[in-house]
């Protein structure tokens, strides 16, 4: 009884410390405002100290939430809806961001920590203009916790206790699931790092090299985080769905795409103000509009909106206090841009279209372009819904028309762009060095076209398109270790690895550019070249897919700690290795959840979903085989060490002359 | 007593041992299944429809009970003979256009389809024209320096005469 009483006020301490949090961090967005307007300066480093307080009380929140889903502290009501005695410990501490509160507590918990880590790296190198950077962040927590502790708060509490949780949904139940949504919300987040640094800019009028470096580099890591979740994301649905796909155009799914296109337009455009000293005012713009999609995103999967237009108008509560806060930010944010946007100027001039700058424009075009169609293609039917009452469905067939051919001519730029020069081209000699790779790419799809004989014309040209982007990857790298070995008369693996480590950042880019290649292969091939076939199997019976031969041995039952199961076996008889699907169910749920059971290898994963029997001897089985869906996690890995080795990059040490043009002061 | 031997050689015991035979070599020689060709038809149907309870899922990929009923009326209607299109539209009667994973080409799904085309051209073009006047212009005069900074530099240039 005293340990239960301990509990429950360890609970309590949480709930106070979130209040507190809030309060704080309502301090930490006030303090420079009044240490402007009172004229009061040392009144703006409460900020600083305001966000460590704030992660303190955020992290202590969120432990006693954590110690509540442990010791399966019904009392709490979130902890009764989304956790069960039974649970896993492991998804125990995972349930924490199963459902609505929760997560919303997990990202204004990601906020503080980032909001710390910026305080602690921001007093020795930008520390004058640390406490409006602090503010901005600290309006932001307090939106969230309004959010979290008026409308939606996982600290309330039920009575009477129920014995029993309600249990995680199944579907949640699974390694993937602890690791997606952590990941997304650290890239969602992470986006407000750069809308803080880009605010204070506008604010204080931030010189441009001062403040690039930072946005550049908090912009790479929140995209980081934001792939890995999108990445993590499609492997939890590949394998825990059960339909064969890893991506259905879901407008959840879409929620986390939009951050992810805007951010990647960023982290292009990004270096062009780094490098040129142009496109600053157009950084920043994106900057929010990133940000801005990222809380558009948490809207629409945490608002309910998307299950039902109508049930949204009739329960506002929630979903109207994040649409008013992103209207609030919008605002706010946007206004400030149109303020003071001019003070953040190009201090050079483009010279020729064929520079990489002008290409990274182009680069722009085209993610804004796809960034839209994704937005539209989302919001189109519910504002439709909303305002006629017309109902049409936008899915995979409408996306995968107009986003293939874009992401089509992304490869092409991907594949010349990197070889092209700041300011202005040698025509010439960019015309022989695309020759070679355009000739192997071309070849491919023309070798695939005669004899594959393929159902649509996309997959011969992506593939083609991907290997002359790859080729081009190649030569240019080989081209750059050819130069430092006929310099520095070094051996091949020696000018190969100090080519690389030499200049972090372009061969960091070149990385996942790669990673992208290998992606865009992995997508051809599982979404074009897929076969699948559904059939009744008995005991012995053996199918054929595409080769793969599958042999039915029967089923088996199984008992485990949260969940009993029918398990089937399947023996691949190319290779006599075995799949075992599952039949799995689960307390307190009525419907009984598949579990795939896959075989990969390099080229091809034999992907096999089992379905309730009808009379206990035939069973439905579900066969599919998906090419190169290896490629696709592998380029995800590729990706990450890109970023990675560009994230270690030093920082150039430039002087901070004055931009041209700006010495004489107006009289 | 008949000799074992000829026990063994008797035609109904071959056969028995023929089929005992088969039975163990089943995992070489087992039957082989096949797709049902009207599970694969139907499943053709059921990927340009909705599941209409569903999040945008198909009703071939979706699990939900809706979805397997619907299944269960193409199968149904495919054996009463019914074309792919007289299928479609006996959806769309009953759910409306929502019922199409592709939005129609006309009335409300018209502006879906055009505006991709419209969104590259206007970003395309501003894209464009940005450069274009980037490339023509010199740069745009610097901003007056504020208050602030316009001191800072005069107490500067002050002390650098001094």
């Amino acid at each position: 009884m005293l340990a239960n009483n301990l509990s429950l006020n360890i609970v309590e301490l949480g709930h106070f410390c979130a209040y507190l949090a809030m309060i704080v961090a309502l301090v930490q967005g006030l303090a420079p405002i009044a240490a402007h307007y009172l004229r009061v300066p040392r009144l703006a480093q409460l900020s600083v100290n305001a966000s460590i307080a704030v992660f303190v009380l955020t992290t202590i929140g969120g432990l006693s939430l954590v110690q509540a889903f442990v010791t399966s502290n019904f009392s709490v009501q979130y902890v009764a809806q989304n956790s069960n005695t039974l649970l896993p410990i492991f998804y125990k501490v995972a349930a924490l961001w199963g459902g609505h509160e929760g997560s919303l507590y997990l990202w204004v918990w990601i906020l503080t920590f980032y909001t710390m880590i910026v305080g602690w790296l921001g007093r020795k190198h930008y520390p004058e203009h640390l406490p409006v950077i602090l503010a901005v962040q600290g309006w932001l927590m307090v939106g969230f916790f309004g959010l979290i502790l008026f409308l939606s708060n996982p600290f309330d509490r039920l009575f009477p206790v129920p014995m029993e949780g309600n249990d995680l949904n199944p579907l949640l139940q699974d390694p993937g699931m602890v690791g997606h949504p952590p990941m997304l919300y650290l890239g969602y987040v992470g986006f407000s790092v750069p809308f803080a640094f880009a605010m204070t800019a506008l604010i204080t009028r931030w010189r441009s090299e001062l403040w690039v470096g930072l946005i550049r580099r908090w912009a790479l890591i929140a995209w980081g985080f934001l792939t890995t979740g999108i990445i993590l994301g499609g492997w939890w649905a590949y394998y825990e769905l059960g339909w064969g796909g890893y991506w259905a155009w879901d407008p959840v799914e879409n929620a986390s795409l939009m951050p992810w296109l805007l951010g990647t337009a960023l982290v292009h455009s990004i270096t062009v103000q780094d490098r040129r000293r142009m496109l600053h005012a157009w950084n920043i713009f994106l900057v929010i509009s990133t940000f801005s999609l990222s809380l558009l995103g948490t809207f629409l999967v945490r608002s309910g909106v998307l299950s039902s237009v109508h049930a949204f108008a009739v329960d506002p509560g929630r979903g109207m206090y994040i649409l008013v806060f992103m209207a609030l930010v919008l605002t706010v944010s946007f206004g400030i841009f149109m303020a003071k946007g001019r003070y953040q100027q190009a201090e050079e001039v483009i010279t020729s279209y064929m520079s990489r700058e002008a290409l990274f424009v182009f680069n722009n075009v085209l993610f804004i372009v796809a960034c839209s169609v994704v937005l539209l293609g989302t919001l189109y039917p519910l504002a439709l819904d909303a305002l006629s009452g017309m109902k049409i469905t936008v899915a995979a067939p409408f996306f995968n028309t107009i986003m293939v051919p874009i992401l089509m001519v992304v490869i092409l730029l991907m594949a010349i762009a990197p070889l092209v020069p700041w300011r202005k081209v040698n025509i010439e000699r960019l015309r022989t060095r695309l020759l070679w790779p355009l000739i192997i790419g071309a070849s491919v799809t023309v070798a695939m076209l005669v004899f594959m004989q393929p159902v649509h014309w996309v997959g011969p040209v992506a593939v083609g398109l991907a290997l002359f982007a790859l080729a081009n990857l190649l030569a240019d790298y080989l081209r750059a270790v050819r130069q430092r070995r006929a310099q520095l008369k070094e051996p091949f693996i020696r000018a190969g690895i100090k080519t690389v480590l030499g200049n972090r950042r372009h061969y960091g880019g070149m990385i996942v550019h790669l990673g992208i290649v290998i992606i865009s292969l992995g997508l051809v091939g599982s979404g074009l070249f897929r076969s699948d076939q559904t059939v009744s199997m008995a005991p012995g019976d053996v199918v054929e897919v595409s080769g793969e031969k599958l042999r039915f041995d029967g089923v088996t039952s199984l008992k485990h700690e949260n969940y009993s199961a029918i398990q089937g076996q399947l023996t691949l008889l190319n290779s006599g290795r075995t799949v075992k699907p599952q039949l799995r169910r689960y307390p307190r749920q009525e419907a009984p959840t598949t579990e795939t059971s896959i075989d990969s290898t390099m080229l091809r994963d034999v992907y096999v979903v089992m379905a309730q029997s009808n009379d206990g001897q035939k069973w439905a089985i579900h066969v599919y085989v998906n090419p190169l869906m290896r490629f696709i996690w592998g380029g995800g890995i590729i990706i990450l060490s890109g970023i990675f080795l560009s994230l270690t990059s030093r920082r150039r040490k430039r002087d901070a002359r004055e931009p041209a043009g700006a010495a004489e002061p107006a009289q | 007593m008949k000799s074992l031997v000829s026990l063994f050689l008797r035609p109904s015991a071959l056969i028995c041992g023929f089929l005992l035979f088969v039975h163990i070599a089943m995992p070489v020689l087992a039957a082989e299944v096949t797709e049902d060709p009207l599970e694969r038809q139907t499943l053709d149907i059921a990927k340009d429809l909705r599941c209409a309870v569903c999040q945008n899922e198909s009703v071939a990929d979706s699990k939900a009970g809706l979805a397997h009923d619907m299944r269960a009326i193409i199968r149904e209607q495919l054996k009463a003979g019914k074309s792919r299109d007289e299928i479609v539209d006996y959806f769309v009667a009953r759910y409306g256009n929502y019922v199409l994973m592709k939005p129609p080409t006309h009335g409300a799904g018209e502006v879906i389809w055009l505006a991709p085309l419209v969104l590259l051209v206007v970003i395309g073009l501003s894209g464009f024209v940005f450069l274009r006047r980037r490339l023509r212009s010199t740069l745009p005069p610097p901003p007056p320096l504020s208050k602030e900074d316009a001191a800072r530099v005069r107490a500067a240039r002050r002390q650098q005469d001094t």
